[in-house]
């Protein structure tokens, strides 16, 4: 009976797919890709005169980020990037379905050591801080949310190291989800407001400070939490087994 | 003319003791040895590199003086760490060692915390 239910699924699946997108291939070489995709964002600018833009004066460009890359990045390419946090997503699950699967259920302990655990007390909150600078100034300067998140999981990696009864709590997999959440969110508002999924619908205000680019700071920092949460997650789901 | 005196012999002598590091890490015939070598050199070095470079441009002092301080809360804890490791794994010593002192400290354990 479950191999009919299988079959009927797929079966329907298979009409839908095949159904609903066949007439829509065109014939090689015939493809109208205004009908495809926007004409507005085909035709996208940075602004009408890009000679314009200077550091710390420009206004209320369409995308107000002075790093190219994050521009790119959480801007123009903020659908790929949702991929991405899902596809890292994806590899936290796997690592904690393998370790799950281990034969021997024990807890990894290090031995401590008294030199590593005073000084990882001096220099923890220096790790932290500097992780969310890195995410915090992502539009500003090189970084972003993916290094600011894997420097904030590094500094928790330290603390496992040096302390025995640190535990990475559930309070992590909460961040990792509503930080997650809130990306889409983002993105439904764009969707809302301007009619786009995931556009910046903030003003950007001017290139250079630290309150512009428009929606990039948020969803970065976002991501921060999202990734920091996540790769804390892995570690500990190694160390616990 | 001084100033400039005083930061490039500093930078030569923060040159000299990374020198000195890569030699010992040749030279020196153990683990322990090698790394007592090269962090030792690589700190100080590091230390005169930086404060050389904030003396000749005074707008990169107080840099200077952050990245010194990072470097000294950092770097001899991970030596420590290091050579503790090594030393946990029973890394061989070289035969011309005397003393074992981290063996013969009150539990033997090296400044464990148990």
């Amino acid at each position: 009976m479950r191999r009919v239910w299988a079959i009927l699924v797929a079966g329907v699946f298979l009409y839908f797919l095949v159904g609903q997108f066949l007439p829509i291939i065109p014939t090689f070489g015939n493809v109208d890709l205004f009908a495809r995709v926007a004409f507005d964002i085909i035709n996208k600018s940075t602004t009408t005169n890009y000679n314009a833009v200077e550091f710390k004066k420009s206004k209320d460009l369409e995308d107000g980020s002075a790093n190219v890359v994050t521009s790119i990045v959480v801007n123009y390419r903020s659908f790929d990037t949702l991929g991405e946090v899902s596809v890292l997503f994806c590899a936290a699950i796997g690592v904690g379905i393998l370790a799950s699967m281990l034969k021997s259920k024990k807890r990894i302990e290090f031995e401590e050591h008294k030199v590593l655990r005073i000084s990882t007390g001096i220099v923890l909150p220096l790790i932290l801080l500097f992780g969310a600078y890195i995410f915090i100034h992502g539009h500003l300067s090189p970084g972003g949310g993916f290094p600011g998140g894997t420097t904030i999981a590094l500094g928790v990696l330290l603390l496992m190291l040096s302390n025995n009864e640190f535990k990475v709590t559930n309070v992590a997999k909460y961040v990792e989800q509503s930080a997650g959440a809130g990306y889409v969110v983002i993105g439904l508002m764009g969707m809302a407001i301007g009619g786009v999924f995931l556009m910046n619908f903030l003003p950007t205000g001017v290139v250079g400070n630290l309150f512009s680019a428009g929606v990039v700071p948020i969803v970065y920092t976002f991501i921060g939490f999202k990734v920091g949460a996540e790769l804390s997650n892995v570690i500990s789901d190694l160390r616990e087994g | 003319m001084l100033r400039e005196m005083v930061g490039y012999s500093l930078v030569g002598i923060g040159a000299f003791f990374y020198f000195l590091a890569g030699l010992g890490l040749l030279r020196m015939p153990d683990i322990y040895t090698k790394l007592q070598a090269s962090t030792k050199a690589t700190t100080l070095g590091t230390f005169s590199i930086a404060l050389g470079v904030g003396i000749l441009d005074f707008s990169f002092l107080g840099k200077a003086i952050l990245l010194i301080a990072f470097v000294a809360l950092t770097n001899p804890v991970a030596a420590s760490v290091m050579l503790r490791a090594a030393y946990k794994n029973k890394a061989p010593v070289c035969k011309e060692t005397v003393i074992d002192e981290c063996g013969t400290m009150v539990d033997g354990n090296g400044g464990d915390v148990k």
